[in-house]
């Protein structure tokens, strides 16, 4: 989340991929930052461990959300 | 700083314990007089800023430290230490808000050296010190706490994001039984004049317990002793083992720093010898979890020990002076490892600062 603000500062566009379990986390960091509308998507959690077939399940599940919020 | 109404001492704790402002134990209820009395003993005005304190960024005044301090049950003579502590803490290079937020147990491990550690109210370095019964170590380290709660904003499961803390994030502080040591005090290593005082703190796990009963007999004792420490140091299971970075703590107790003294070895010594030990073969670190340890946690380890033969010993640190060695706790058979974190920018860096005991009014009579 940090890294996500950090470049969004920059004018850089951005996107955090933060999983369910840590989306609490993220709030708290975007509305301490200041910036609560920093763009983010959701995963499940776990994503570590959990194998290549998963993980490129997930990401072809959240890719659309990312091309879309960047392109906003 | 805002003032809460309650309408008696027991609406006003649980109003505390409502608002998420305790550590779960009941504290002292910081009255503006209470604070205001416990600003007076730090010798500072009350809106001098100490530093910044992440993940909420919020600003360590003398005044939100002294109400910390009032509710961890500090005394007047407890302050310049607190102070101290959370002036190192919010030096960039302890990476504060990172370590807040990590999901690593780590907490700051706040050792106390030189005269302070007497005048600030008998901080404890002999038997049990790392545990209850001291009033001194128990505040002091909770007072930390609760300014990194209430000021830096950490709260378990939505800013501190710990998968189990440890007990250690209540209240870790310790003396350094420097009189009995066969060590100069430890801050001189960082610099200190003996007399001066400071404290040093490092992010640490709970204390890893380390056996070993030597024999005066035995000239290979102390190899013995420093092998075990080794051996602890380099449990595969750490941070320091997968990153190769941070610290590690060494809490010797009077016994084994005798057959250090007996050995004729300076800290530095230890230090080295430790560094040098605490090692483990990449034939186990490959059988425990190939995959990830063979890509390198560490970027600067990627790919480093792909082609490693299983018998090559890997060093679990890579600089000897990240090693704290210390003595404290009483007499017997156990030393204390603490391993740490390794991660945020600075690699859990070691932080210290000044007891500033010159600063302190003696306030005659001045209770809470």
């Amino acid at each position: 989340m940090r890294d996500s603000i950090s470049i969004a500062r920059l004018g850089i566009p951005a996107v955090a991929l933060v999983t369910e379990e840590f989306w609490p986390q993220g709030d708290f960091f975007a509305n301490s930052s200041g910036m609560p509308e920093v763009p983010r998507v959701k995963l499940p959690h776990p994503v570590a461990g959990t194998g290549e077939d998963k993980m490129a399940e997930v990401a072809s599940d959240i890719t659309p959300s990312i091309v879309e919020l960047l392109s906003s | 700083m805002s003032l809460l109404d309650a309408a008696s001492e027991h609406d006003a704790l649980e109003l505390l314990h409502d608002l998420g402002c305790t550590d779960g134990l009941p504290v002292v209820v910081p009255t503006a007089d209470r604070v205001d009395r416990m600003v007076l003993a730090t010798g500072y005005e009350p809106d001098l800023v100490l530093g910044e304190m992440g993940p909420v960024y919020g600003s360590a005044t003398i005044e939100k430290v002294a109400t910390a301090a009032v509710m961890a049950g500090c005394t007047p003579d407890h302050a310049p230490v607190v102070v101290a502590a959370v002036r190192a803490i919010c030096q960039p290079e302890f990476d504060l808000t990172e370590m807040q937020a990590t999901t690593h147990c780590t907490a700051p491990l706040m050792i106390v050296c030189g005269p302070a550690r007497h005048a600030c109210g008998g901080i404890a370095s002999g038997f049990g010190a790392l545990g209850p019964g001291h009033r001194a170590n128990a505040s002091i380290g909770r007072a930390l706490r609760l300014a990194m709660i209430n000021i830096g904003g950490a709260r378990p499961g939505s800013s501190d994001m710990a998968l189990h803390g440890h007990p250690g994030k209540f209240t870790y502080c310790v003396a350094e039984d420097e009189e009995n040591s066969p060590f100069p005090g430890l801050h001189t290593t960082f610099g200190y004049e003996p007399d001066q005082s400071a404290v040093i703190i490092t992010g640490a796990e709970a204390p890893h317990s380390t056996f070993f009963t030597g024999d005066r007999d035995d000239p290979k004792s102390v190899e013995s002793l420093l092998n075990v420490i080794g051996l602890v140091m380099a449990n595969p299971g750490s941070n320091n083992v997968h990153l190769r970075e941070g610290a590690i703590t060494v809490i010797m107790n009077p016994d084994h720093t005798e057959v250090i003294r007996r050995a004729g070895l300076t800290r530095e010594d230890v230090q080295a010898e430790l560094a040098s030990r605490a090692t483990i073969s990449v034939g186990t670190m490959r059988r425990i979890n190939p995959t990830l340890f063979m890509q390198g946690i560490n970027a600067d380890d990627k790919g480093r020990f792909s082609e490693a033969a299983d018998d090559d010993l890997i060093h679990v640190l890579k600089d000897p002076n990240r090693i704290l060695v210390l003595q404290a706790g009483g007499s017997g058979l156990y030393t204390m490892v603490m391993p740490s974190w390794c991660a945020g920018p600075h690699r859990n860096a070691i932080v210290h600062s000044e007891i500033e005991l010159d600063q302190v009014c003696e306030i005659p009579g001045m209770t809470l």
